[in-house]
């Protein structure tokens, strides 16, 4: 088996210390660590997530695959810091203002960062303010939101209209999520993007960024 | 049909007059406004004009840390954590990994926290006619995750089995406790109880329905063996798209599933009705997650009476999330209940 493959399937038991080590072996052996990254670790969370779309696997298994391919990826890092290899986007993360419920907000992080994209995540209980102070200081593409309670979803219209006022709504999109979300509510706040799942939020924020580049 | 006759009949799925009802635990919030549309001073008047048919009674509980059941084992590992419970804040238990030091954690016990005679004021104080649900949680997978922080919990649960199983297990023990002292202190004044623990998302289980079977179900076996053991009727609670796991719940004796939140993947009622509705019966299905927020009267009346086609019996008609949130319109609230008065 190709270690590049060897590499996907290991982060997808979730075995960790094999990444780390497959990795480590795949560098030593000349590949470069864009191929490594792509084709190993980043084909690996693919699976892993397009399984947990479809309920094939659950929260466990992709928190180890998660944790097994950062293993792979704080080997990879410096490397492709040094050939300048640019990460597919940036989103601002976080749960809305009141809400704490952040499992979902997290797998979307590991998914998101499994497809390539930088990350900010501000964590839960976000303020308005935070969100787009943030995405102005880091140029984000992306303020990715998530609420789990009816009561705070209105927190996110508020977000868009925040982004409007500062100037920002052209170049910045606007992702919803969490449990009571839906595309309709997407629509009627106007915001820009809405995904269903985890795995599909990375998808689409990755087509965002690129559709911005 | 009084009430206590109409919740069991409901339950058992025998006939009834009308399907039993139950309002919820509406949050503070939510009370205020619901007081003022209706006109009511407290809850107990509340219940009287919307002719509800259940009273909850929650085990008093009294620590130092904690004057709720729910929040009696603070697994925090730093101080000021956004929420009690720390589902996702690191939890005591982060950084353990032998099950022999489960004691490393200074587990209360219950019976210096519940004062029998408190439980028997409260159940006393229901006023008369109404069935009694004790509301227990006895949440031993929920406060799992909070011992490890939810993470931790859910990668410890597949890396380091037996500690997590130490750890649920122990939790386990604390809620045998703390039930029995209440059942005892009230024997023969309740009817049924709560319990439970949210283990589905929007979209599906969160854990495959082998780790629940493994982890969750023993512990479940207990609680509810040692309810039926005072002859009471057990109500399991879990959020969100268990529907891979009802027959689990059934096998190990559950009477009524609750909340089913209509909205979740594989929870609509008719799947629920055609698949389990000769085995278990249901509590809730009155969406709260859009309609009773975003819906009119008319449409939540709409939704009532279709269900009441579905389960002329067999289901407590409930919202699908009992903490009733601020957002809920009293209006709905109306609806929904005059819709279940409404001759079957």
């Amino acid at each position: 088996m190709n270690i590049l493959n060897e590499i996907s399937l290991k982060l997808q038991q979730g075995n960790a210390k094999a990444v780390k080590e497959l990795v480590q072996q795949a560098i030593d052996e000349g590949y470069a660590a864009e191929e490594i990254l792509e084709q190993g670790l980043m084909a690996g969370i693919d699976v892993i997530g397009e399984k947990f779309k479809n309920n094939e696997i659950y929260v466990p298994e992709v928190l180890i695959a998660a944790r097994a391919m950062n293993a792979g990826t704080v080997l990879l890092k410096p490397l492709l810091v040094s050939d300048n290899v640019q990460a597919k986007g940036k989103v601002v993360l976080g749960t809305v203002k009141g809400d704490l419920h952040d499992i979902g907000k997290n797998l979307v992080r590991m998914m998101m960062e499994g497809k390539g994209l930088e990350v900010i995540d501000l964590g839960i209980d976000v303020p308005v303010d935070k969100f787009i102070e943030t995405a102005i200081q880091e140029n984000a593409q992306i303020i990715a939101c998530s609420a789990l309670l009816t009561t705070t979803m209105n927190e996110m219209k508020l977000i868009v209209e925040a982004a409007q006022e500062a100037g920002i709504r052209d170049k910045v999109k606007i992702m919803i999520g969490g449990a009571p979300v839906t595309d309709q509510f997407r629509e009627s706040i106007g915001a820009d993007l809405y995904a269903p799942d985890a795995a599909s939020a990375a998808e689409v924020a990755v087509q965002a960024c690129a559709g911005m580049s | 049909m009084n009430r206590i006759e109409r919740f069991y009949a409901t339950i058992e799925r025998k006939p009834v007059d009308r399907p039993a009802s139950w309002l919820g635990l509406p949050l503070p919030e939510a009370c205020e406004r619901l007081f003022s549309y209706f006109k009511s001073s407290d809850i107990n008047q509340l219940k009287q004009k919307l002719e509800d048919d259940i009273y909850p009674v929650e085990i008093p509980y009294e620590s130092p840390h904690s004057n709720a059941i729910y929040t009696a084992l603070n697994f925090a590992k730093h101080a000021g954590a956004p929420d009690q419970r720390t589902l996702t804040a690191p939890g005591f238990f982060e950084d353990y990994s032998d099950p022999g030091r489960i004691d490393d954690f200074d587990w209360p016990d219950p019976a210096k926290h519940i004062d029998p005679e408190k439980c028997r004021r409260a159940v006393g104080a229901v006023p008369a006619g109404y069935p009694i649900m004790g509301v227990l949680w006895s949440a031993h997978f929920q406060d799992a995750c909070s011992a490890f922080g939810m993470e931790t919990a859910l990668v410890k649960m597949l890396t380091e089995p037996e500690m997590f199983r130490a750890v649920i297990e122990r939790i386990t023990e604390f809620y045998l406790d703390a039930n029995d002292i209440f059942y005892s202190a009230t024997k023969g004044k309740l009817d049924a109880i709560l319990i439970g623990n949210d283990f589905g998302s929007q979209r599906g289980l969160m854990l495959s329905p082998d780790a629940i079977r493994e982890f969750v179900i023993p512990g479940t076996r207990k609680f509810v063996e040692q309810a039926k053991s005072y002859g009471l009727k057990v109500v399991y609670h879990s959020c969100g798209s268990i529907y891979d796991v009802i027959p689990d719940l059934i096998a190990v004796g559950v009477d009524v599933v609750h909340p089913i939140q209509a909205l979740a993947k594989d929870m609509e009622p008719e799947r629920l009705k055609r698949d389990f509705g000769d085995q278990v019966s249901f509590c809730g299905g009155v969406d709260a997650q859009q309609l009773l927020i975003h819906g009119t009267p008319q449409q939540v009346k709409d939704s009532v009476r279709k269900l009441k086609r579905l389960f002329p019996t067999g289901l407590v008609f409930s919202p699908s999330h009992e903490a009733i949130l601020p957002d809920v319109d009293p209006a709905n609230i109306e609806a929904m209940f005059e819709a279940i008065k409404e001759p079957v």
